[in-house]
Parts: C-alpha cells; structure tokens; sequence
C-alpha cells in the first residue's frame, strides 16, 4: 500500500490568510492545553509548508520534523512532507535525501517519484542560472577587458 | 572568496554592462594620465594588474560616490576567478552546477536570510533520517495526513455554506443531524430575511414597483425548495457529491478523533503506571529514612557502649555476657559490603544436616554462629555462617531442644528435659578438637567463674556443666535446672533470664548466681485475673480441661501435615520489669516482674499462641488461630489483625515490618509501611517454614523439610 500524498504542485498553492490563521489558532490552543493531536499539528505545518513566506515554510518543517521524531507510525508519510519542504526551501540536498528513503520505502509512489523528478529538474535549473551567471560575468569581464586594451593599445 | 563579496561582482557586472559606450566619452578625462599608467605597466610586468589597475580606475570615474576603491578592487579580482571556475566546471558533473549555480539563484532572490533554524532543520537531517521508519499502523495506515488535513481545514466547510446560501430551506432528504445543523442555519437565514423584510417594507413605501421583487426572498424562506426556484440538475448533483464528500470527511475526523483518545487513554495509563512506581520509590526512600535512622541509633549506642568499656575496663566476674544485648530490637549489626550487593528477597545458602524438622535456631549476628535444632535430636548444632559449614555439637540436653537465643558468643538452649543450658560458642571448635591444649586454654574467667557456681550449686540445685561427669566438656558453662516439664521459650538479657515450660510456670533468673529468683504460674494467673489479686490458695483446675498435660493437635499446614503442640508457653520478653507471655490458653499476658503479678491479660486468640515480640509500641502475638495479631501496649487493644491460611508458628517485627511463618513454604513478610504482603519463596523451602529469625537484611529459616536457608531481605 502506497501512502495518499499530495503532488509537489500542492504545496505550491498557498492556504488563505483566514484558513491558516485557524490553523495557528488550532494548534496554539491545543499547545497551551498540553497536549496537541498529531492532525493539529499537521495541518498547521502543512498550511505553513505551503505558505509562500520563507519563515513560514521553516517553521512548518520544523514542526514536521518534531512530527517526525514524535510519531513513528506516521514517519513514513512525515518523509514526503519533509522532503516536499525542503525542496520548497530549495534545500534540494536534504528533499532528496528524505524523498530517497521513501522511494527506498515505497518504490511504486507516484508523489514521491514526480518529486524526485522535480527536485532533478530545479537542481538542474539552478546550475543552468549559475552556469549563465557566471558564462555572462565572464563575457562581460572579457567584453570590459578588451575594450580597454583595444582603447589602451589605441593610445 | 566569501558569500559578501559576490554580490557586488555581480552588481559590478551589470554596471560594467551598460556604461560600455561610456567608456569612450570617459577616455578625454583618463587620457590625461596615460604616462603615469605606462610608467606602472612597466613598473609591474604583469598584464593583469595592468588590467586590473585600468579597470579599477574607469569603474571609479563611473561611479566614485557609490564605491570605494577597495570595494572596487575585490569586485574585480573577484570576477576573474569567478569566471575561470565556471569555465573549468563546463565539463563537470551536473553536481557541480548546483554546487556553483546555488549561490548566486539565492542572491537572486535577494532579501533571502539564513537563520539559525534554517540550519537547525537541515542540521536535524542526518539525526532524522537515521531514525527507523515503521510501516504505520492504527489510524495511520487509515486516515492518511491530507485526508485528515483535508478533512478537518476550515475550507471543508466551504461547501456547506455555499449550499446554505444557495437554499433557503432544507430538504427532508437529509440526515438527521444535518437537520438539526439546518434547522440552525434555517434560523439564522430566517433572521437574515426578518431583515431583508424590513428593508423592503421601507421599499415598499418608498418605490411601491420593487415591493414584489423584494417580496420574493421572503416567501421563498418560507416556502420550500422546489416550490421557488430550480437549481438545476447540475447543481443538484453537484451538491449530492459535497454532501457526500463531507460525511466523509466527518468519517475521517471521527476516526481522528477516536484514535486520538485511544492515544489519550494509553498515555493517562503509562502515566498512572509510572506515577505507581514513583510512589513506591517514595516508600522505599521513607523505609530507607528509618532504617538510616536505626543504623544511627546502633552506632549512637555503640560509641556509648565504646566508651563506658574503655573507662571501666572488663570486669571479670561477667566473662559470658555482653552489655549490650538489645540488639534484638535495635539491631546495629554491620553486614559484610558483599551482602549488599545480593539480590533481595532470595535464600542465598542452604544448611543441610538435620533430619528431623526444625525445632529452635538463633544466630548471633549476620554471618556469625547459628545455633539450630530439631526434633528428637538432644544435640543443636553450630553453624559458622560465614562459610556455611556445621562446626560443632551441643552436647548436653536428653530431650529435644525447644527454644534457642544466641547472644555474641553466650547461647542458652532450653529442652524437653526441664533444663536450660548455657553454652559459650567460642569453645565449640576447642571441644569438637578434642585437644590436649584445651584445659591450656581455658580462661581464668571461665574458672573463676565455675568456682563461683561450684559455691552456689549445693543451696540453688544449680550444677556446673562439669557435674554432669562430661569433664572435658567446658563448653557447656552452666545447667539451669528447675522446670518439671519441657522448656518451651526463653528470653535473656544481661544476666536475665525468664523462661516459659509446659509446666505452665515461668521463671526468672539471675545468670551471674544462676539461681531461679521468682516462679510465676500461669494457671494461677488465669484462675484470678486481674485485678481480682488474692494470692495464698491454688484454685482448682476446672477451667482448664487438660490442666496436667497441655496438647492440642495443630491446625494443618499447607502440606496437610500436622503435630500435637504442646508448648504451653510460646513466647516470652521482658523489657525492664515488664514481661509479656504467650501461652496455650490464647492469653497474652503482661507481667510485672518486680511483683511476680500478671497485671493485664490480653485476650483474642482462639487458640494458643505459639510465638511472640513486642517493642515500645506494639506486641506481636502468632498463634494456631491463623491469625497474627498486634496489641498496642499501652491500651491493651487489638492495634491490628493479619488472617492467614495456616498457623503462625513463628514471627519477628520491627518498626517496618514482620517477618512471620504461618505453615506455608513462603516465609511471610508483612510491610508496615506500604501494608503489602510479600512472600519469599526463591530458592526457598519445600516444605513449611516453622521458625524464623533475623537481622537487618538477614534472615535465616528452619522449615520442616529440615532444611536451614540463609535470606538477603
């Protein structure tokens, strides 16, 4: 049995303010009561998770994380979250990482494996953008440098 | 380079890019100086720094506000090397791109910070992902997260709402406890159009034309559905999907929730589990208290005792006794470290030797000397407990051994022949020596001592252990001869000695002339009691059925076995001037020995008492009634009472507890403190335990399987 998860594109629809805001309430009610569900506490990570402020993404994986260590029947599920996090983050070393064990887990996962893809896809990206950032760095300064020795050599 | 330096590079890049036209309109103003740039490009060989100098120099004429020289600088050193590593990097692995390429994306999106928790949970990676992952189970591998996510967000209840705004009225269609919620919603609109109503009677009178568009939304909250308007197949069956789609999203929550009170309940379980144990670490550190403070008392008294002997030295005329004989109550014995470490509650060595069940034992301290004996054996044997090994014989008695105190060195038996012997246990591996040098030995005390009893034997009928023709011997030290009937308990300390017999009297003597100072008889006790006190006449026997001869058969003990007791006394202390006996009509009784009186007679037992103890509180009494009972000394009354299934044949208690046995294999201990009943069977007897005493942490047994075991308490 292949766990239910949502796609990688799910997380990147963010929660309304109101709707996390609930969340939050939710889940500081519960910690000031002590004791906090696992659900609560999910769905407040989750709505941080797929916040597209960076402080909310962090705070919502820490809470998974705590999730994680907390709870072992729900481990295997906390993996994808984590890993859907961290490649939110653009922590792309770690969300292989945790979307690695799951796969080790559950080969037959469809999130897991798009995600996987995914994170191939943006590390990939990254080092296009870097490539070409520094290709044009370098074209410029060559461009800069030869202006000079050819306006130097002019002289 | 640091992560500081690249965004200027990158910023320089992009100004580098646009002023390139500039360059040309900016040549007049550095073309005033091109002899001091040739003089420094010859100074300085390298075509870089002549590079580096001329571009430094343009990138400050283009903007000598925003940068410094030095800033300048690092940029564009900076952009060389940054150039070169993406170029050698072209033909590396794509993990290299990312490797490079990562940098400057994040200072593409700018204003990004790295915080401490950033690095905490990607830190925590390696912790996290070496933890073991279970397959789940319970609620887990039902409600997955996002269905529960889905199921419980406040949007879920999107759908609802909509379809309440969209109807007016409820359909009976619906469940029962969708009515009740829309009977709710049904009030709450029904107030929304009370409003709507008003607003558009104000309309009414103002435009009369809207009056009947207006009048519309509030007949329709009257009326039903269908009656007002048609949603539509479509959205009919959409609606059935939400609806559908909600009670299983209430199906969800409520398995949720089940599983989180099942959690609930486990937890409140695990901490009721472990608030038990921390209760019972309570009691053990309040036991810990006492016995600390017991030990303290021991060692108080034992620096007093230190002391009055190093001020008096040893007087010779009391060879045989120690001063400090409550030890019994007290108990300041020093146990060998190693006793500490064996686990509690487990008999740890077993004496093997007699054949008959055990009659009488005492020792004198853990690890010391035991004495035992057991039926139709005249000889008790001597024990080095230490090494577990028998080293040595009593010899003497002609009858069976009934009741044994061992105190140091000093031991008295007393015997089915009427006598009371008393025995120095240093001798004893001299005597089993049979040795030449034994008289060589021999104390001058010791002599003294029996010259001393030579002069009194002929008035009191008290003779020398040499009397009895055994010359050689001296290990008995004195023969107290007076009882009629078999000695059935006695309890010494200092020169004090008080025993019990079938004779139904007991008697009080004075070890030191080791002449009987007082009888007292407990038949005459028990036809006068208290405080009827006219003495001079013996009463006839009628009240009691068997007054010559005392025996009753016993109860069955667990084994189905049984015996005829007939110890008329089964126990006997003193403390002071008082004494408390224990005696076959079930009476305890409380003496004043100064008087020779019983001044009160505590009555509960139903059959005889067959053992007893008593402290500055309480007196323990056992008898063949099953029960253990403990009076409180100074009102008399029962303090309390423990049922057993079997006689009670044998017990010893401190402030903490009692140690008895009661007829089972198991010896019984009763915890005063936690009031729990344990029962020590490890390694234990096969048959059941008759007698019993101990110290501190040791215990020693004697059972009717005529074994002796050794316990750590």
């Amino acid at each position: 049995m292949t766990t239910e998860l949502p796609y990688a594109a799910d997380a990147e629809v963010s929660l309304g303010y109101d709707d996390l805001e609930v969340l939050r309430r939710q889940y500081e009610k519960e910690l000031a009561q002590a004791h906090v569900t696992v659900q609560t506490k999910f769905n407040y990570s989750w709505g941080l998770v797929k916040s597209p402020m960076r402080e909310h993404q962090v705070e919502g994986v820490r809470l998974l994380q705590e999730l994680y260590r907390s709870e072992p029947t729900r481990r295997r599920e906390c993996l994808y979250y984590l890993a859907l996090g961290h490649y939110k983050m653009a922590n792309y070393d770690e969300a292989r990482r945790f979307n690695a064990l799951l796969l080790e887990k559950e080969p037959t996962n469809l999130q897991a494996q798009s995600l996987l893809q995914l994170i191939d896809k943006a590390v990939t990206r990254e080092g296009y953008i870097g490539m070409a950032l520094a290709g044009g760095v370098a074209a410029i300064g060559t461009l800069v440098v030869a202006g000079l020795l050819r306006r130097a050599t002019r002289k | 380079m640091g992560p500081s330096a690249k965004p200027r590079s990158s910023q320089d890049s992009r100004h580098n890019a646009r002023p390139e036209p500039l360059v040309t309109t900016a040549a007049p103003e550095s073309a005033s100086a091109p002899s001091k740039l040739e003089l420094v490009q010859k100074v300085i060989m390298a075509p870089f720094n002549h590079k580096k100098n001329d571009s430094t120099r343009i990138l400050s004429d283009l903007a000598p506000v925003i940068m410094t020289p030095r800033m300048i600088n690092s940029a564009t050193v900076s952009s060389r090397p940054r150039g070169s590593v993406g170029g050698s990097s072209f033909s590396s692995a794509k993990v290299d791109f990312a490797s490079i390429g990562r940098a400057p994306h994040r200072l593409g999106l700018g204003t990004r910070r790295i915080t401490s928790r950033d690095l905490q949970i990607v830190e925590a990676t390696d912790e996290l992902l070496e933890a073991e992952v279970p397959e789940p189970d319970g609620v887990a591998s039902s409600v997955s997260l996002l269905r529960g996510f889905n199921a419980t967000i406040p949007s879920s209840d999107t759908g609802r709402t909509r379809r309440r705004q969209m109807r007016s009225v409820e359909t009976p269609r619906l469940g029962l406890k969708k009515l009740g919620m829309n009977a709710r919603g049904l009030l709450a609109e029904d107030e929304d159009h009370e409003g709507q109503s008003i607003a558009s009677e104000e309309d009414m009178v103002l435009v009369p034309r809207a009056e009947n568009g207006k009048k519309k939304p509030k007949k329709r909250g009257r009326e039903s559905l269908s009656a007002s308007k048609t949603l539509g197949k479509e959205e009919l069956s959409r609606q059935k999907k939400e609806i559908l789609r909600d009670r299983e999203n209430l199906h969800v929550r409520r398995s949720l929730i089940n599983s989180e009170i099942v959690e609930i309940t486990h937890k409140i379980e695990a901490l009721d589990a472990i608030r038990a144990k921390l209760e019972l670490d309570l009691l053990k550190l309040q036991e810990e208290e006492l016995e600390l403070e017991d030990e303290l008392e021991g060692v108080k008294e034992r620096i007093d005792f230190e002391q009055t002997t190093l001020r008096q030295p040893k007087q010779p005329s009391q060879p045989l006794h120690l001063p400090h004989s409550s030890r019994r109550r007290k108990g300041p014995a020093f146990l060998p470290s190693e006793h500490d470490e064996l686990p509690p509650g487990v008999a740890f060595m077993t004496l093997e030797g007699h054949s008959t069940p055990l009659t009488a034992l005492d020792f004198s301290e853990p690890y010391g000397t035991l004495v035992t004996a057991s039926q139709e054996d005249a000889q008790p044997r001597v024990w080095d407990l230490f090494s577990g090994t028998e080293i040595g014989r009593l010899r003497g008695h002609t009858g069976t051994v009934k009741c044994i105190q061992v105190e140091d060195h000093v031991c008295l038996t007393g015997s089915e022949d009427g006598c009371v012997r008393l025995w120095d246990l240093r001798r004893v591996e001299e005597d089993d020596g049979w040795g030449d040098g034994e008289m060589v030995s021999l104390s001058d005390v010791a002599e003294e001592d029996e010259q001393e009893t030579e002069t009194t034997s002929s008035k009191s009928g008290i003779r020398n252990g040499s009397d009895n023709g055994v010359e050689r011997n001296e290990l008995c030290a004195r023969v107290l001869e007076g009882h009629t009937q078999a000695v059935t308990a006695l309890y010494f300390e200092d020169e004090c000695l008080v025993t019990g017999a079938s004779d139904k009297t007991l008697r009080q003597w004075d070890l030191t002339t080791g002449q009987c100072v007082m009888t007292m008889d407990i038949l005459w006790a028990m036809s006068h009691p208290p405080p009827v006190v006219t003495p001079g006449f013996a009463l006839p026997n009628h009240l009691m059925p068997n007054a010559g001869h005392f025996s009753v058969p016993t109860p069955a003990y667990s084994d189905g076995s049984w015996e005829l007791y007939q110890d008329f006394v089964g126990g006997v202390q003193f403390w002071g001037y008082g004494l408390v006996s224990g005696s076959g009509d079930g009476a305890v009784r409380m003496w004043d020995m100064r008087t020779g009186q019983a001044h009160r007679t505590l009555l509960g037992h139903t059959a005889p008492v067959t053992c007893l103890q008593f402290d500055e509180i309480h007196i323990a009494s056992g008898s063949l009634d099953k029960t253990l009972r403990i009076w409180d000394v100074r009102t008399g009354g029962t303090f309390e009472t423990i049922k057993y299934d079997h006689p009670v044949t044998a017990l010893q208690f401190d402030s903490r507890k009692i140690v008895a046995a009661v007829g089972e294999n198991g010896v019984k201990i009763y915890n005063r403190t936690s009031m729990q009943h344990s029962t020590l069977l490890t390694n234990g007897h096969t048959k059941p335990v008759e007698r019993l005493r101990y110290m501190d942490r040791y215990l020693v047994s004697g059972g009717r399987d005529s074994m002796v075991k050794i316990w750590s308490l």
